[in-house]
């Protein structure tokens, strides 16, 4: 929704961190739209060159490069990752254990505590509080959506 | 970045609620990289196909007129693109008056409240302090 330096790592980093939301939001085996929209909307703020998309898109159905992409990573990125990856899982309305465990090990590259994991989590939603209280400004009563746990 | 109902629409309201988001992109002439990155973002949550992406993009060099772009929205979409249209605007960091101006004609277009628009002008700021929070949050862990 907001814009960050995510769109100022260079175009490597962003496609790396693209690659990695795609087995964040394939991990658990299956893609709801919601996941889909996320994405979708994150490649897009990260400026992901339209092309680089497609070829990123095909990755949903390999979930198996893990540790390539976490190869020569930038904590930089993985913390960026970090924070929409728990976005991402969220998306569908709870974190599925697998999500997590991606999460995790993308954690500990990235020098992050669990600790620290569970205050990105609080992060998102709180989040999704600010988000569904439009609905009572704009009159939308289709807007309801649970808050992830 | 956070999900809502945006997917569930018809697709031609979700063209014509990222037409309402070209046009106020282009509200000042400029385009910022952080407007052009806030647009890529809807239009990838709109999830629209690529050739109406293509469109898009060329809507921003030349924009339909506000008529026109209010003329596809529905009940929910037309909400929904006043609210991302002001996300719009306050992208580069203030509304000016003719952004400000472009979002009153939307919001009587829809007949929403009088107060529409400042009560979703305290909305997105409570927006912006929360992903403040994300990026000290992230700022955080770096130092860590």
């Amino acid at each position: 929704m907001f814009c960050d330096d995510v769109a100022n790592l260079d175009a490597s980093e962003r496609s790396r961190y693209a690659d990695l939301l795609v087995l964040i939001a394939a991990a658990d085996g299956e893609l709801v739209r919601e996941e889909i929209q996320v994405l979708e909307g994150l490649m897009g703020r990260a400026m992901v060159h339209p092309e680089a998309r497609t070829s990123i898109r095909k990755g949903l159905h390999d979930t198996h490069r893990l540790s390539n992409l976490l190869k020569n990573a930038e904590v930089q990125t993985l913390r960026f990752v970090l924070r929409d990856g728990a976005l991402l899982a969220a998306a569908d309305g709870d974190y599925d254990k697998r999500e997590v465990t991606i999460l995790k090990q993308i954690a500990k590259k990235a020098e992050v505590s669990n600790a620290e994991l569970k205050e990105v989590f609080d992060w998102v939603s709180k989040g999704w509080e600010w988000h569904q209280s439009a609905s009572s400004v704009l009159n939308l009563t289709a807007f309801k959506q649970n808050t992830p746990e | 970045m956070l999900p809502d109902t945006l997917h569930k629409l018809p697709r031609e309201e979700r063209f014509a609620y990222a037409r309402i988001l070209a046009y106020m992109a282009r509200v000042d002439n400029e385009i910022t990289v952080d407007e052009l990155a806030m647009f890529e973002q809807r239009i990838g949550t709109a999830l629209l196909s690529p050739n109406q992406r293509d469109q898009l993009r060329r809507a921003l060099k030349n924009p339909p007129t506000l008529e026109e772009c209010l003329e596809g929205l529905g009940p929910e979409s037309g909400p929904l693109a006043l609210r991302d249209a002001l996300l719009m605007a306050t992208a580069d960091g203030s509304i000016d008056d003719d952004e400000l101006e472009v979002l009153e004609d939307i919001s009587d277009h829809l007949g929403l409240a009088e107060d529409s628009i400042p009560k979703l002008v305290e909305w997105a700021k409570k927006g912006y302090r929360w992903m403040d929070e994300g990026i000290e949050l992230l700022n955080s862990l770096q130092q860590g």
